[in-house]
């Protein structure tokens, strides 16, 4: 009924290029939003009390705790709002967002994004995996709001080289509707409901391996 | 042998495992929760969305103080109109009511929030009183009682502006409506005989809406009655009842994904019960939709009262009833155009000022003010609501700057 999208076969050699570690995609030229000004050294500073589950620069050792390192910062800034008014709950999360006042989100995000994104883990790929995570994505479109790269950009979150056991946690919670709200993620669980367990567990190993 | 190989040919052939099927079947609850993705994702197309497409939002924190001060000056107005602050720190700010008190409710989009704002001589509070709803965009108040939209169901707090530190538990006034996201965020807005109306999009971009949705209804919270009111209507989210006629007024968002210039969005005047307004079938009043007009024409539906523009956004619509503004402004129809999203250089983001009679013949349209968009697709602000002050100001709902603004007139 619909002809087929040019975007969809564009993110597979793209994919694959990565999947032969040729060559990492150039990040998008981005325009910052026009917003107060962050406070990179009081953003380093508050993050000290994050680090115990985030870990230190941002990467997490933590089994469901995702690596903030290199994330877009609107999109950190986002998240924090939303666990402030309410929108996303997580019993770790709510109490600390609680307290942080619209100065600590905006240099925690900034503070965040300038670090380097972290490395995909070591050891060899399984091709036929990373095959199988490429059709997911193509089938669900991930790169049209996450970025051809899954850089992100702005309030879409960066996915790539985010830990396999958080991407297959999140889509989990998006599809059972434990995780739902907040702005653009208003499509995730719409996104991630008709995925099957193989497909986000097919998806989050390509992802957790793209750096 | 041949038997084996036909089970071999059989079982290579390509199977569709049935978790993998795509179901259009709505009289499942599964339907309603989560609509098939491909409805409001699949008519994307890169010609249109460019190859590094960026979500439109303001910053997480809003826009305030010295900052969103300087924004306004950048804000064209007529002579004599000025714009000024009237509240920062309300993120997300949508739909805006009026209390008996003087209470402004204002709703919230992704942040779940509704606000009370209270003006203490001058000085003014903002105040979260209810969170954790799904998009509440929408909301209203009539005879003490705060009524806000929550999706799927509209809630009713009475007694509202003497418990803004506590909240009653809402009364659930209306439940017979959809539960899905895509375009399922309210407006909501009473005419003087106490029946609400709101509009039930469908959860595509374009599609063949699945029954009781793409609906204009209007529901009477005191006995729980409720009517179609227009049939054929995309996504609305602003209305108004025209204080001369009683009529109910409201803008539509047309579809995405045609091309930058069409088709265009719409204001529409509903002057009998059932009206058809074309979705899916034809847009903009001749622009038969190239997949789903399916042999109808254009001629069949209900023609739009103005056409505002491709891609503008119209959101919030109020008739100006105030004093304040010079006569001629009396009854016109103010819109907020909230932008674009998918338009390679973004249009609207400003409000616009429709002069009609009641009849809406001799409909003209000017802007009003404009300057929220600065370049291409750079936003510092976009109007999401408008609403009519006591002293006759016009009230500004900017849910990327997360203010609300004031538009006054003084020579």
């Amino acid at each position: 009924m619909r002809s087929a999208d040019p975007a969809r076969a564009r993110i597979l050699p793209a994919a694959l290029r990565t999947l032969l570690g040729a060559i990492a995609l150039a990040g998008t030229a981005v325009t910052p939003i026009a917003a107060a000004a962050a406070d990179l050294a009081a953003g380093k500073a508050a993050a000290g009390a994050c680090a115990v589950c985030h870990g230190a620069n941002g990467v997490s050792a933590m089994t469901g705790v995702p690596s903030l390192a290199g994330q877009t910062d609107a999109f950190l800034e986002w998240q924090l709002v939303y666990f402030r008014s309410g929108a996303r709950r997580s019993d770790a999360m709510d109490p600390v967002a609680a307290k942080l006042s619209d100065a600590d989100i905006r240099n925690l995000g900034a503070w965040f994004a300038s670090l380097s994104p972290p490395a995909p883990p070591a050891g060899a790929l399984d091709g036929a995996r990373m095959a199988a995570g490429v059709k997911v994505i193509e089938k669900y479109r991930c790169g049209s709001c996450h970025q051809r790269n899954f850089a992100g950009l702005d309030q879409a979150a960066r996915i790539a080289s985010q830990r396999e056991d958080y991407l297959e946690k999140s889509l989990g919670d998006f599809k059972s509707g434990t995780r739902r709200g907040g702005g653009a993620a208003g499509a995730m669980p719409d996104v991630a409901f008709p995925m099957t367990h193989e497909e986000i567990g097919a998806v989050a190993y390509y992802l957790s391996r793209h750096p | 042998m041949a038997v084996a190989l036909g089970v071999l040919i059989f079982a290579s052939a390509p199977a569709i495992a049935a978790d993998q099927l795509i179901h259009y079947d709505s009289s499942n609850k599964a339907f309603w929760d989560h609509p098939p993705a491909d409805w409001f994702m699949g008519d994307e197309n890169t010609a249109q969305k460019g190859e590094d497409y960026r979500l439109t939002s303001g910053p997480a924190t809003g826009i305030s103080g010295d900052e969103l001060a300087a924004n306004l000056k950048k804000i064209k107005l007529p002579k004599h109109f000025h714009i000024s602050v009237y509240a920062d720190h309300v993120l997300s700010a949508r739909q805006m009511a009026w209390g008996d008190k003087g209470t402004l409710f204002v709703g919230s989009f992704s942040l779940g929030v509704v606000y009370a704002i209270t003006d203490h001589g001058g000085k003014r509070e903002v105040k979260t009183i209810l969170k954790g709803l799904t998009m509440p965009t929408g909301l209203a108040f009539r005879d003490g009682t705060l009524y806000v939209g929550d999706v799927s169901k509209i809630l009713a707090y009475p007694d509202a502006e003497n418990h803004l530190d506590q909240m009653p538990a809402p009364k659930v006034v209306y439940d017979d409506l959809p539960s899905y996201g895509p375009h399922g965020w309210k407006y909501l807005a009473f005419d003087a005989h106490g029946w609400v109306y709101t509009a039930i999009g469908p959860p595509c971009n374009e599609c063949l809406p699945p029954t009781s949705t793409a609906q204009v209804r209007r529901i009477n919270p005191a006995t729980g009655q409720a009517e179609i009111v227009a049939l054929g209507v995309r996504n609305s989210v602003g209305g108004d009842v025209d204080p001369r006629s009683g009529d109910y007024w409201f803008t539509e968002n047309a579809r995405d994904w045609l091309a930058d210039d069409k088709p265009s969005d719409k204001l529409e005047h509903i002057t009998r019960m059932g009206q058809h307004f074309g979705f899916p079938y034809c847009h903009q009043g001749d622009i038969p939709d190239p997949v789903y007009a399916m042999g109808h024409r254009c001629s069949e539906f209900s023609p739009p009262a103005a056409l505002l523009g491709a891609h503008v956004a119209p959101l919030g619509m109020k008739f100006y009833t105030g004093k304040q503004f010079p006569r001629v402004y009396r009854n016109n129809i103010f819109i907020a155009e909230h932008g674009s999203w998918n338009r390679h250089s973004y249009k609207g983001g400003r409000i616009v000022r429709i002069v009609t009679d009641p009849q809406g013949k001799d409909l003209t349209q000017v802007v009003f003010a404009e300057g929220w968009i600065q370049g291409p697709t750079t936003y510092i602000g976009r109007p999401a609501d408008l609403i009519v002050a006591k002293d006759g100001s016009l009230l500004v709902a900017d849910d990327f700057s997360g203010a609300i603004l004031q538009i006054s007139y003084k020579k």
